[in-house]
């Protein structure tokens, strides 16, 4: 939606565009579309951005308060731990993630035997559904059961409950969700590796230039597009993070999206600052996908 | 009428059905067997379709409970239907079983304004949380207090809220403690424990006689049943919540309270409970306790029925015993209140309202009641039925426990705002449990958020 002004501009304006019948035709067809657009998906957030300066509980909007809710936002401590845990757990994940899924894309876009079954063996823990992987392994982390918990502390390298600790817990999460979307990443950057022509590589080859230079400067810069898009989903799926936390810690560890669930959920009062919670993780992930497009260069058409 | 509502749906899948026939079959045939389903789908699928409105002069209204994983609801249900037939018209909807979910839900329909449902079956802890809102009627006059001294004193007080009383006790339940009688004995105790003291002795006792894993398991998560055992201990040590007379002043920051908590730390503190029991939940403690690797376990009433089937328990049946939950210093065993009541919607109009009432009364007269503990095991909230031995062999477990145990139930405190005071209590009672802070500081915390909690609340409904 975002994008079709920016064309239009370039093309020599709206007027234009509508004397050219087919284009109007084009534009008389996309309409509709872009009314269910705008009812779906931009109604709603106007509504909690409306929603977010009154203040409002789940019965009644009230007086417009300005931005006393992002100030009480930013006061309450459970928001600042869940924005604290959030940012940690999405640096950190997506860095394991990335680092992981570029190597394992590297080793699989080898041609060896049986190179089919890898690629669809090392999907199964992305083919999971959140949930389940969380309770799955809350039971791996749970002490009674738990075959990390009895290891850890056999090893002694952790004499506590695993489950009773936010660290631990935190820790927990970041390791569970690099097992559980490296595949994706790996996935996303050999479709990307399998667009590079061998040419290149045989021309580096044959000019002298040594593993590292091949892969610094041709394979990286050329996979850069594919890695943006990786990295970007995510990072915003990372920074919305809110079933494997739930399911796992149940309810202990707090994110940006538990902090929201709680609010306009369970809570009676906290919908008002549950609902600017919202909006803000909005903003932010906007902030962020705009980052990695202008910042990074990202390319977002395959026009040009 | 459960046979009217699958109608319904038999009529809609029909209609699916014919859907994809229609693509195979010639235009004939498809339009003979399309007019035979439509008219199947008429005549099913009409009466059916009906339900939900509330009263539309017929007598017939709506019911909402969550789905009864015990399967005896409905047929209390038809039974109502029958005995009124031509006069009232009850359509059970079926709720989600979750009760976060279903509160949810409910909440969400009152918003809107919603009178599709006319009687509803709901959890103690609900009826000052819908009451304050005007959600649910107000049945002082038609419950007057000279009925009200039939039924077990804990469940009546639950529907109480600022003077008047919203809903009527259905069924209820009660923390107890369950106990492996074989083990005591071998250890040369004869009698289950009657204070937390004399628990955690028995449990060192018995674990170093028979190597048993655990003392005592409990649910010490930072969740709804995280804050009921707390409060067991809280109450039980002479501690509250709210002030009785006075439900907007915030008590808990109390000496007694703190007495509470420590008892419920020392259980990790001594070694009788692993200090993982502050992640422990039902699910968490019933399997420790029925694989024999517990000497003691907190539970509620219906893990007696579990104990004993070979395909989740190790033990016996025998082996089991069951008591009233400790009692604190002073010298009072309580338990934390559980059980579901039925309210009506304020929205719904006066004749639909008038047949709830009816049905209501039908579900919780003696004859209903003592039903629903013989086909669904459900404690009945009548004093007199535990006089029956019937009622008793149907639900063994009160019998061991001994109904005193029901009288002594309490429930959680009584606010509009209870899901966010639980929260908060979810949350410090875990921290004091854990070790993290000690019970003063996590009182102390407390009683600084429940005290603003109440303050907003205050803004917010006034």
């Amino acid at each position: 939606m975002t994008t079709t002004p920016v064309k239009q501009k370039k093309r020599g304006g709206l007027r234009e565009e509508f004397r050219n019948p087919e284009r109007r035709t084009a534009y008389y067809m996309i309409l509709p579309a872009l009314f269910i657009i705008l009812v779906v998906a931009f109604y709603p957030i106007a509504y909690s951005l409306y929603l977010s300066f009154h203040q409002a509980n789940i019965n009644v909007v009230g007086n417009f308060v300005g931005f006393q809710n992002y100030v009480l936002m930013f006061q309450n401590t459970e928001f600042l731990e869940g924005l604290r845990n959030t940012l940690i757990f999405t640096v950190v994940s997506v860095f394991f993630e990335f680092v992981i899924g570029l190597a394992i894309a590297l080793a699989i876009n080898q041609a060896f035997r049986g190179r089919g079954l890898v690629r669809a063996a090392i999907l199964v823990p992305w083919a999971f559904p959140t949930v389940i992987s969380a309770v799955m392994w809350r039971l791996m982390f749970q002490d009674q059961v738990g075959i990390i918990q009895y290891a850890a502390s056999t090893l002694g390298i952790i004499s506590d409950p695993i489950l009773s600790s936010q660290t631990l817990l935190l820790i927990g999460a970041i390791l569970v969700d690099t097992w559980k979307t490296t595949p994706f990443m790996a996935l996303l950057i050999l479709a990307g590796l399998q667009t590079i022509p061998g040419e290149v590589y045989e021309a580096a080859r044959v000019d002298g230039a040594s593993v590292w230079q091949r892969f610094f400067r041709i394979t990286l810069p050329l996979l850069k597009p594919a890695i943006l898009v990786a990295v970007l989903f995510r990072t915003l799926d990372a920074y919305r993070i809110y079933d494997l936390f739930w399911a796992m810690s149940n309810r202990e560890l707090e994110s940006l999206s538990t902090f929201v669930y709680k609010g306009v959920r369970i809570s009676q009062l906290n919908f008002a600052v549950g609902n600017a919670a919202s909006v803000f993780i909005f903003i932010t992930a906007f902030l962020i996908a705009i980052f990695f497009i202008k910042g990074l260069g990202m390319q977002t058409s395959t026009e040009e | 009428m459960m046979r009217k509502v699958s109608g319904s749906k038999r009529g809609a899948s029909r209609q699916n059905s014919l859907a994809v026939v229609r693509r195979r079959l010639t235009r004939r045939s498809f339009l003979k067997l399309g007019g035979a389903g439509l008219a199947g789908a008429a005549l099913l699928g009409v009466p059916g379709c009906s339900g939900g409105g509330g009263g539309n002069g017929n007598g017939e209204f709506t019911f909402a409970m969550g789905q009864d994983t015990t399967g005896a609801l409905p047929g209390l249900v038809e039974r109502f239907n029958q005995q009124y037939e031509g006069q009232y018209v009850c359509n059970y909807r079926e709720m989600p079983t979750d009760t976060g979910q279903y509160f949810d839900q409910l909440r969400t329909e009152f918003q809107a304004g919603g009178g599709d449902i006319d009687v509803i079956g709901g959890d103690v802890i609900w009826p000052a949380q819908f009451a304050a809102f005007g959600f649910l009627v107000d049945l002082s006059d038609r419950f007057p207090e000279s009925e009200r001294g039939s039924f077990l004193p804990g469940p009546v007080d639950s529907n109480i809220y600022e003077g008047a009383i919203y809903g009527l006790p259905w069924y209820t339940d009660a923390g107890l403690l369950y106990y492996r009688q074989d083990l005591l004995e071998q250890s040369g105790f004869s009698e289950p424990p009657q204070t937390w003291e004399e628990l955690k002795e028995q449990a060192q006792k018995v674990v170093q006689d028979s190597g048993t894993e655990n003392g005592f398991v409990f649910q010490g998560a930072d969740y709804e049943g995280g804050v009921v055992n707390a409060l067991e201990y809280v109450y039980s040590h002479g501690g509250r919540v709210l002030d009785e007379n006075d439900p907007n002043t915030v008590v808990v920051d109390s000496p007694e309270a703190a007495a509470g908590l420590q008892t419920e730390r020392s259980m990790i503190e001594d070694g009788v409970s692993p200090q993982s029991v502050a992640t422990y939940t039902e699910t968490e403690c019933e399997p420790i306790f029925l694989r024999g690797e517990s000497v003691f376990l907190r539970a509620w009433p219906q893990t007696y029925s579990i104990a004993g089937n070979p395909q989740d328990s190790v033990i016996e049946q025998a082996q089991v015993g069951v008591a009233p939950l400790p009692a604190g210093p002073g010298g009072q065993s309580v338990s934390g209140l559980g059980g579901w009541n039925l309210f009506i919607n304020a929205a719904s109009d006066p004749e639909a309202q008038e047949a709830g009432y009816e049905f209501i009364r039908f579900l919780t007269s003696s004859e209903q009641q003592r039903a629903y503990a013989q086909e669904g095991s459900r404690l009945p909230t009548l004093q007199e039925l535990y006089e029956e031995q019937e009622v008793l062999d149907a639900v063994p477990v009160i019998e061991l426990a001994g109904e005193q145990t029901l009288q002594n139930a309490e429930p959680r405190p009584v606010s509009p705002f209870y899901s966010d005071m639980s929260l908060r209590m979810g949350e410090q009672f875990n921290a004091s449990l854990n070790g993290e802070l000690s019970p003063e500081e996590a009182l102390q915390t407390l009683q600084e958020e429940l005290e603003q909690i109440i303050e907003q609340g205050q803004n917010t409904v006034a």
